[in-house]
């Protein structure tokens, strides 16, 4: 029986799924126009918003797997229409998350240059304008699911293939995570190693900002920044391994709603200490809004640590 | 098991190289 929560993610899932679409059309023009104009406080901006829109698009990815689950039951819904939908999703997920990283480089670099780097904003472009396609369509195909009425022959011709859900890369990745005798165990490990680097590297930044080690320049701890987070990428691959491969140990799991609650909450901290202006020229006292967000930061960071380590034990994930 | 384990430490090793590379290569570039 689908759980309340399951119809509440549904629900989020379309409320959300906007977001990457028109929230990147609007965040690509910007940073267009910043070129264009040559000016580096739009780009800033530009580069913000995909970093923020790249966050963001992981709840509506993770939602639009309950909406599989729960949709799953109901008469009428083609299972190949979603398992499309879904392919296209997490390769537009994939190529958001990517344009967010190198955004975030960007803004990492340029606390330092005042500049960002003009590869690294062509890049972010090319990104951002290839996750954008990917995204419309597989936004096209998402409405498709509920509205065959608008269903062209393309996708219809691409969802056919009854029987044989091996056809579509996301079940063939969710069927490996749960077959294979090593891929979970090693994903379990790998995940571990890139919470241990990005909670490290965020305890040594934020303990900075609270008067920990004074006598060390923030603009040197900022440099440690990248590796934590090279750490939250590596546990976003891992994490959607999980949850590719068992969704519904999680989609109607409290520790697993807040952990992804705390996860937005870090991801904007992430965002606010990479570029936030005060503290960063003052060796030694840090400003009370700087030393709330670190707090909020170790907090969300903790928690997210709680809420995937009860997992099993609070919700039923193995 | 062991089959399991070396497939294992094999992921693991692969993923902290990837880390590292990447971590140096974006350390030099600001």
């Amino acid at each position: 029986m689908p759980s309340i929560t399951a119809v509440n993610l549904a629900h989020l899932h379309l409320l959300l799924n906007h977001v990457p679409t028109v929230g990147s059309v609007v965040a690509v023009g910007v940073l267009l126009l910043g070129l264009l104009r040559r000016n580096e406080g739009l780009k800033h901006a530009a580069l913000e918003a995909l970093f923020a829109i790249a966050v963001v698009t992981l709840p509506v990815y993770l939602s639009g797997i309950a909406a599989q689950q729960l949709l799953r039951e109901q008469p009428g819904i083609s299972e190949d229409a979603m398992r499309l939908h879904h392919d296209v999703a997490l390769a537009g997920f994939t190529v958001m998350e990517f344009a967010g990283f190198v955004a975030w480089v960007a803004l990492w670099q340029s606390r330092r240059r005042a500049r960002a780097a003009p590869g690294l904003v062509a890049a972010v472009t090319l990104l951002s304008v290839m996750a954008l396609a990917l995204m419309a369509r597989a936004a096209t195909l998402g409405g498709e699911i509920r509205h065959p009425e608008i269903r062209s022959e393309l996708s219809a011709g691409a969802a056919e293939g009854a029987g044989e859900p091996q056809r579509f890369l996301t079940t063939r990745i969710g069927m490996y995570m749960v077959d294979s005798p090593w891929a979970w165990p090693a994903a379990e490990a790998v995940h571990f190693l890139g919470f241990s680097l990005s909670f490290g590297v965020l305890l040594a930044v934020n303990l900075r900002i609270l008067g920990v080690m004074r006598q060390v320049a923030f603009a040197d701890v900022h440099r440690l920044l990248p590796w934590g987070m090279l750490g939250f990428g590596v546990n976003l691959v891992t994490g959607m391994l999980f949850f590719i491969g068992q969704p519904r140990q999680y989609i109607d799991s409290a520790p697993f709603y807040w952990k992804v609650v705390f996860l937005m909450i870090a991801g904007a901290n992430f965002l606010y200490l990479t570029v936030f202006k005060k503290g960063w020229a003052d060796r030694l006292e840090s400003s009370l809004p700087d030393k709330a967000m670190a707090v909020t930061s170790l907090f969300a960071w903790l928690a997210v640590l709680y809420a995937g380590r009860m997992l099993p034990f609070i919700g039923h994930a193995f | 098991l062991g089959n399991m384990a070396y497939s294992v430490s094999a992921v693991v090793v692969v993923v902290l190289v990837i880390v590292a590379v990447v971590g140096y290569l974006v350390d030099r570039s600001g």
